[in-house]
C-alpha cells in the first residue's frame, strides 16, 4: 500500500464519516458523466465564458432547490460552498448547526456540511443535476473534504496552500498547510487518470483590498506550479477585478503568458491553464441597482479577457448571504450580458504589460534562488522574507511592508515595495503613476478611499 | 517612542489594523503590531517584554468591553506606571452615547478612549496627549 493510501485511510478514520470505501469511488469517477467534469465542458466549450454563481446552504433540500433555481437560470457551473465549521476541521460543531437547521426554517451555518452529509447522499444531487460542480471553500486543512467531495462527484477543487490561509487566518502553521495541500494535490492527481482529469482552481483575489497585480500573478502560479508538479493536467489561474479597467486587461495578458511559460519551465507542457475572472471583490454599494451596474460592468471586463469562466455576485452583495432568487437572477443577467456583447476591441498596453511581466519575473528569481531543496519551501522562505507579500492579510508571517494605493486612472501601485525584488526600473515605474508627495501622513486617507472605490 | 497595537479579542478586522499601523509609523512612532484576534494577556506580555510607552488596542466589533475589564488587574501585576494606555475603536456592542462610554473605560484603566472617533483626529489628539503628559 502506497504512503498516501495509508495517510487517507487515517484521515478517513473519522467519527462523522461513514466507512469509506475507496475501491467504489474509483469505480464511480471511472464511469463518472464526462458532462459532471469542469475540465471537459472547457475543452468543448471553447471561447465561452463560463458561468459559476457562488452559494451553499445547510440542508440537502436547501441545496437541491438552489441548483434547482441556477439551472433555470442557465447556470454553467454550480457552486458548492462550505461552512465555516467544516472548513476549520470543526465537523462537531457542524453536525449540530446542521441539526438545529433542519428542525427549523432558520439556516445555521453559512454554507453545505459536506462531511457530515457524505457522499453516498451528496453524490444523488450531483450526479441528478449533471453538471460541472466547484468546491468554495477556504480550508487550510482539506484532506478529507477533498476525498468526500470527489466521491461525491465534484471534479473542481478550488484553494491551496497560500491563497486559503493568507487572507482568512492569523496563526494556522503555513508550513503545515503547505504539506496539507501537497496530499490533496496527489489525491487530484491520482483520480485525474481515472476519466477527464479533476480541475484545480487557485483563489486570486486574497484579501480583495489593493492587492497588486504583480503579487496576485505571482501567487496563482506558485500555487499553480505546486499542483502540477503533484501530476495535476488541469489547472485555472485567476483574479479578481481591480477597479480599473486597463489594469484587468492587462493582467490577464501577463498571468496567461506568465502561468505557459513557468508551467513548461518544470516540464508540464501537456497540463491545460484556464483563466478565471471574479467579479468584483471588495465592498458593494448598498443600492441594489448599482450593484447590479457594478456586476455588468465586470461581465464587460470578463468578456474583454477573455475569461475561461466567471464568478458572479448579486444585487444583494452588501446584504449577506442572497437568496436563491436573486442568486438565480444574477447568473441569468451575466448569460445575458454576454451573449449581447459582440465585437470587442483588442486591447493591448505594451508598456504596462512589459513591465508587469518583469515585476513578477523578477519576484520568481528571488523565489527560484532561494537556497532551500523544494518548490514549497522556497515559497514558504520567500514568504516569511517579505518576497511575496500580500496587503491586508491577517497572518502572522504576512510582511506587511508593501503598501500600495490607486493612480489617477485607479490602477493599483506599488508605493512602498517592503522587501519585494522588484528593480529600481520596476519601482519608479510603478511610482512614476503616483502623484502623492512624500508625506505619508496623507497616504492613509488615500488608501480609505482606494478601498472604497465602488460605494 | 514604542507603541504596541493590535485588536482585541475575535475581532479580523484588518483593514484598520493595518491603517492605524501605518499612520503611527508615519508619525515616527515605532510600532510593534500583534495584528487582529489579539488577547489582553498578549498585549501585556508585549508592552512588557519590549518596554513599551503606549499601548493602543483596538476594537472593531464592540466586544472590547468584554475583555478589558481585566486590565486593572492585570496592570496590578506589572510596574506599567509610566505606559499610556489607549483604546479606540468601535467600544460597544449595541448603541451607546460617547458621554457613557468614555467614564466606562476611564474606569477600566484607559488614559485616553476614543469611541468612533476618525482614526486622523484621534492620532492628533494623542500626539498631543504624548507632548503634554510626559509620564
Amino acid at each position: 500500500m502506497s504512503l498516501l493510501q495509508r495517510d487517507r485511510d487515517i484521515i478517513v478514520s473519522n467519527e462523522y464519516v461513514d466507512h469509506f470505501d475507496f475501491a467504489e469511488v474509483e469505480e464511480f469517477v471511472k464511469n463518472a458523466s464526462k458532462d459532471l467534469f469542469i475540465s471537459h465542458k472547457f475543452k468543448t466549450h471553447k471561447g465561452k465564458t463560463l458561468v459559476q454563481p457562488r452559494g451553499g446552504f445547510p440542508t440537502y433540500e436547501k441545496m437541491f432547490a438552489l441548483y434547482e433555481q441556477f439551472k433555470i437560470a442557465g447556470v454553467d457551473v454550480l457552486p458548492l460552498t462550505i461552512d465555516s465549521h467544516t472548513r476549520l476541521n470543526d465537523y462537531g460543531s457542524a453536525a449540530k448547526m446542521l441539526r438545529l437547521s433542519e428542525e427549523s426554517e432558520t439556516d445555521m451555518l453559512n454554507g453545505y456540511p459536506l462531511i457530515n452529509h457524505g457522499y453516498r447522499t451528496t453524490r444523488k444531487m450531483m450526479t441528478h443535476f449533471n453538471t460541472p460542480i466547484s468546491l468554495r471553500h477556504g480550508t487550510p486543512d482539506a484532506r478529507l473534504l477533498v476525498d468526500m467531495a470527489i466521491a461525491s462527484g465534484i471534479f473542481e477543487i478550488e484553494g491551496g496552500p497560500i491563497t486559503y490561509l493568507l487572507p482568512y487566518s492569523k496563526n494556522f502553521p503555513l508550513d503545515k498547510a503547505f504539506l496539507y495541500w501537497k496530499h490533496v494535490e496527489k489525491v487530484c492527481a491520482k483520480y485525474s487518470t481515472l476519466n477527464e482529469p479533476i480541475n484545480r482552481e487557485s483563489f486570486g483575489p486574497l484579501t480583495a483590498t489593493l492587492v497588486p497585480p504583480a503579487i496576485t500573478i505571482v501567487i496563482q502560479i506558485c500555487e499553480m506550479l505546486l499542483s502540477l508538479e503533484e501530476g495535476v493536467k488541469s489547472f485555472s489561474v485567476s483574479f479578481s477585478q481591480s477597479g480599473s479597467v486597463n489594469q484587468d486587461i492587462v493582467t490577464a495578458a501577463v498571468i496567461r503568458k506568465a502561468a505557459r511559460k513557468y508551467a513548461n519551465k518544470i516540464g508540464c507542457e501537456d497540463a491545460t491553464i484556464n483563466l478565471v475572472y471574479h467579479q468584483w471583490m471588495g465592498a458593494f454599494p448598498r443600492d441594489k441597482d448599482f450593484s447590479e451596474s457594478l456586476i455588468n460592468t465586470s461581465t464587460f471586463i470578463a468578456a474583454m479577457v477573455g475569461a475561461d469562466k466567471i464568478i458572479t455576485k448579486t444585487r444583494a452583495e452588501a446584504f449577506g448571504i442572497p437568496t436563491k432568487e436573486d442568486n438565480g437572477k444574477a447568473v441569468q443577467n451575466v448569460q445575458y450580458t454576454l451573449k449581447i456583447l459582440k465585437g470587442l476591441p483588442n486591447v493591448v498596453d505594451p508598456e504596462e504589460e512589459e513591465n508587469l511581466t518583469r515585476c513578477v519575473d523578477e519576484i520568481f528569481e528571488a523565489i527560484f534562488n532561494d537556497p532551500a531543496d523544494t518548490l514549497w519551501r522556497k515559497i514558504f522562505n520567500s514568504i516569511k522574507k517579505g518576497i511575496i507579500d500580500v496587503p491586508f492579510s491577517p497572518h502572522i508571517i504576512n510582511a506587511n511592508g508593501v503598501i500600495t494605493v490607486r493612480d489617477k486612472d485607479s490602477n493599483i501601485r506599488i508605493y512602498e515595495k517592503g522587501n519585494l525584488p522588484i528593480s529600481e526600473k520596476s519601482f519608479q515605474f510603478e511610482r512614476s503613476k503616483l502623484n502623492l508627495g512624500n508625506d505619508k501622513k496623507n497616504i492613509v486617507n488615500e488608501i480609505i478611499k482606494d478601498i472604497g472605490v465602488m460605494l | 517612542m514604542k507603541v504596541v497595537t493590535g485588536v482585541v479579542g475575535n475581532d479580523i478586522h484588518v483593514v484598520a489594523n493595518r491603517l492605524i499601523d501605518i499612520s503611527l509609523q508615519s508619525r515616527g512612532f515605532e510600532v510593534l503590531n500583534l495584528g487582529v484576534n489579539t488577547y489582553l494577556e498578549e498585549f501585556i506580555d508585549a508592552v512588557v517584554e519590549i518596554d513599551a510607552d503606549i499601548l493602543l488596542i483596538s476594537s472593531l466589533n464592540g466586544e472590547a468591553e468584554g475583555w478589558c475589564r481585566d486590565l486593572l488587574f492585570m496592570k496590578q501585576k506589572y510596574d506599567l506606571s509610566k505606559v499610556i494606555f489607549i483604546i479606540g475603536g468601535n467600544l460597544s456592542v449595541g448603541e451607546a452615547s460617547t458621554e457613557e462610554i468614555i467614564p466606562k473605560y476611564k474606569e477600566y484603566g484607559f488614559d485616553l478612549v476614543f469611541h468612533q472617533v476618525d482614526l486622523i483626529e484621534g492620532l492628533d489628539e494623542i500626539e498631543n496627549y504624548v507632548k503634554e503628559n510626559k509620564k
